[in-house]
């Protein structure tokens, strides 16, 4: 008995779905057509591969000091220079996208499942507890994010588990207000209201009916927010709050570079053109995506 | 709609002439802040990049040398240390020890302070006794007993030390001991040494912006001879970098501590000057004996001290700036051992050290704790942790702000630390007792909490005795004993690096790093 009944909710739900932004074949094929987009893609999964491959790719050691060989300008053995201490470029920046993947992906992911518990809260239940999660978010958006991120870093200490937590825990609030406002305009509709009728309650609605329909937004939030989440990251090594010196990092190899800039332009160059063109890739992929996703939104 | 457009014009006359007041009181601001007047009628303004923002003027509370650089401007000391760090007469004209343990010093007369206050004696007993009072200057008087210290007249004083103290007088010339009145420092009370500052010296205080810098004009009833410049400006600039720009650009005129890597930048500007001369400080690797560590192992320190290549840190990190030290102090301070040699860098006997000490490939791991305030320290703190990786030690860096590293290292918390010392007395005692003796442990200097009884024993007999041949054969022994048992790993010894523009003249450095600008002279602009 309970059995049928579920299947007839499935059944009916199933013909009522109506997605409305089209399925994902379609977007795929929206997405292939954008070459700024795919050029995005293309960086981040090149980036993804020397992240996960840097211990075979990279020609030499993180670590590895070579003091007689410092400060070398670009040359055969050491592509792209070698820095102070005879460490080779080439091989820091391999190493140092592990971090950088790593702090984006991980810090949006803890302020997407953070912000998306509250905004999905906040949006479904409305009332009082809607009004203290978005004015407590509000409260968060008026610090600014960096400053929030150095003031969690230097309580908390710089490991890449904090740094992971102060970055993720500065953007909560974009996140919250996102979902918050996707969930509200979903709720509305009338098969939302079908579902209720049929028996379905709240978890199984918010799963299988409302984060479905909001995900575009989500998606393109998080494209764009590992992009900011690397900046931070990299902004935080470079005043000196981000992993320990030795550690590969893009910040602090720009850190490390900057008294030199004058002499040995090199240092700073090769990593910041690289974060620079991390951090496009990933507002590309964002922006093509959106595209992809809501016709509507479509530059033509 | 007449009436209208008078009033337009009305509001419009009003504003031009609001504008124009504007424009002529901030020219008479800048006529009126120049009081001091070269025969040309500009003034001329020494303009000072320097590396920190003062503590406080009150210099018995501050023991730092980015206010050092400044009140020596400002303070006078009863005996001078001269750049070739002899003793000369300061405010005091001649002094000699009337019985054992107890000097009579003689003072000038033509002194006033710059508040127009007579200089005498009982300035000098003031200074004395609030200096041996003060927590943070009060080692460096702490030979001094208060209840010694007689006025004789207005222009003498006797003043006694409580045991016999070799380097006494030498304390004496360091520039924290300056002479101090004691009206402007009971009138002002807690305002002294922020708004309020009086001194005898060749400038006078004029006033300090937090953060961004310190201006002094020349004092015209200097007792001394007087400085060609009108004005100095002290501004603060953090940065190395920025420090060169501020001197490349004109806008300083001396650039103090030059980064090792912009001196090639100096160097190759015709417009500017570099001066690099040995100090009296040192860098070191503090090797901890605090914590339950193999480095409480003798073998286990030398086997680190093998395992690190200065030479190369000095070449790469310091750009060739210094030399390798072969103990604990350098070469310009009193009782330097000129017998040790450098440790020399060798793994193969680094490993064999740690083979006989029960570590055969190393195998256990070490805190290593740096200050965040200097690139090359931090540098460092990647040399040495790649270097003892090699011979199997794991270093943990821990890279701190520079208050937070600095009271940790004094608790004992880091296996290893990066700092450095500036023996500013040129005195062994100075430059042993603070970091090797047992009394010394944590906050006073001794953070690797060394512990020897025979240096302790001989840094007390260093200390307490007058017959200077004596006292170079023990600061000798002790160094020995330093050498062999390396509580710190000898890094290298530091240089005074200053940028200067060809516009200035006679500038010189001193030692100790804190120089005397009355002497500077600047060509016009």
């Amino acid at each position: 008995m309970l059995l049928t009944s579920k299947k007839k909710i499935n059944q009916a739900e199933e013909e009522m779905l109506n997605v409305p932004q089209g399925s994902w074949a379609e977007i795929w094929y929206e997405l292939k057509r954008n070459r700024r987009a795919m050029f995005g893609l293309f960086f981040i999964l090149f980036l993804t591969i020397m992240a996960i491959f840097a211990d075979q790719i990279a020609p030499y050691g993180m670590r590895e000091q070579n003091l007689s060989n410092a400060l070398q300008f670009p040359n055969t053995t050491h592509w792209l220079g070698t820095d102070d201490l005879g460490r080779d470029i080439l091989s820091r920046m391999i190493y140092g996208t592990r971090v950088s993947l790593t702090v984006g992906v991980s810090a949006v992911a803890v302020s997407l499942i953070i912000g998306g518990i509250l905004g999905v809260v906040a949006g479904y239940y409305k009332g009082w507890i809607d009004t203290l999660i978005m004015r407590f978010c509000d409260i968060l958006l008026s610090i600014p994010s960096i400053l929030l991120a150095i003031a969690i870093v230097a309580s908390l200490g710089s490991n890449l588990q904090n740094l992971i937590i102060a970055i993720g825990i500065s953007s909560i609030p974009v996140f919250a207000r996102i979902i918050r406002s996707g969930v509200i305009s979903v709720k509305e509709q009338e098969y939302i209201e079908a579902s209720e009728a049929l028996g379905a309650n709240d978890i199984r609605i918010i799963f299988k009916h409302i984060l479905p329909n909001i995900l575009s937004p989500i998606i393109v939030q998080s494209s764009m927010g590992i992009a900011s989440a690397i900046l931070s990251a990299v902004g935080l090594g470079f005043i000196g709050l981000g992993l320990e010196a030795s550690i590969a990092e893009w910040g602090t190899m720009l850190n490390a570079g900057r008294g030199y800039i004058r002499t040995h332009y090199y240092l700073t160059l090769y990593p910041g053109l690289l974060i620079m063109l991390t951090v496009l890739s990933f507002n590309l992929l964002g922006d093509g995506l959106r595209d992809a996703i809501d016709p509507k939104m479509r530059e033509r | 709609m007449i009436k209208q457009k008078n009033k337009l014009w009305l509001f419009f006359l009003a504003a031009v002439i609001f504008l124009a007041a504007c424009g002529s009181s901030g020219d008479s601001g800048n006529g009126s802040g120049g009081e001091a007047t070269a025969d040309d009628g500009e003034p001329k303004v020494l303009k000072v990049a320097n590396g920190a923002d003062p503590v406080t003027f009150d210099i018995q509370q501050t023991n730092d040398q980015a206010t050092t650089r400044i009140a020596r401007q400002i303070y006078d000391t009863l005996i001078v240390q001269t750049n070739d760090l002899e003793l000369v007469p300061g405010l005091a004209t001649e002094w000699e020890e009337v019985e054992d343990n107890l000097y009579e010093f003689k003072l000038r007369e033509d002194v006033t302070f710059h508040n127009g206050e007579p200089f005498t004696a009982n300035d000098v007993e003031f200074t004395l006794r609030r200096a041996v009072e003060s927590p943070t200057i009060g080692h460096i008087v702490d030979s001094i007993d208060p209840d010694s210290i007689e006025v004789i007249d207005d222009h003498t004083i006797r003043v006694g030390t409580s045991d016999t103290f070799g380097p006494f007088l030498t304390h004496l010339s360091h520039p924290a001991v300056g002479i101090l009145n004691e009206k402007a420092v009971e009138e002002a009370g807690e305002d002294y040494g922020v708004s309020v500052v009086v001194g005898t010296g060749p400038f006078e205080f004029d006033e300090w912006v937090t953060g961004t810098h310190v201006t002094t004009n020349r004092y015209d009833d200097y007792w001394g001879d007087a400085p060609e410049i009108d004005r100095i400006e002290f501004n603060t600039i953090a940065d190395p970098s920025v420090r060169l720009i501020e001197l490349e650009s004109g806008s300083a005129d001396i650039a103090y501590d030059i980064a090792p890597s912009d001196i090639p930048a100096v160097e190759e500007n015709s417009e500017l000057t570099l001066m690099n001369t040995p100090n009296l400080g040192s860098e070191y690797l503090g090797l901890s004996l605090h914590n339950d560590t193999p480095l409480r192992e003798v073998k286990v320190r030398q086997a680190i001290a093998h395992a690190v290549d200065v030479e190369a840190i000095i070449d790469t990190v310091y750009m060739g700036v210094g030399d390798q030290m072969s103990g604990p102090i350098n070469e310009l301070v009193f009782g330097f051992n000129d017998d040790l040699e450098p440790i020399e860098y060798d793994v193969n006997k680094a490993k064999d050290l740690l083979a006989e000490a029960g570590y055969p490939d190393g195998g256990f791991s070490l805190s290593l704790y740096v200050g965040d305030n200097s690139q090359e320290r931090i540098r460092v703190s990647q040399v040495v942790s790649e270097a003892l990786a090699e011979v199997g030690i794991t270093v943990e860096v821990q890279q701190m702000e520079w208050g937070a590293f600095l009271d940790s290292a004094a608790v004992g918390e880091p296996d290893m630390f990066l700092l450095g010392w500036t023996t500013v007395t040129t005195d062994a005692d100075y430059g042993l007792y603070p970091l090797f003796h047992s009394n010394s442990f944590g906050e006073a200097g001794n953070r690797t909490f060394y512990e020897n009884e025979r240096v302790d024993e001989l840094l007390d007999a260093g200390r307490y005795s007058t017959d200077q041949d004596q006292r170079l054969e023990d600061y000798r022994e002790v160094q020995e004993i330093i050498h062999e048992e390396v509580p710190w790993v000898f890094l290298q010894t530091r240089e005074n690096v200053t940028g200067l523009s060809n516009r200035v003249h006679g500038f010189e450095h001193h030692p100790t790093g804190s120089y005397d600008l009355s002497v500077v002279t600047l060509d016009a602009e």
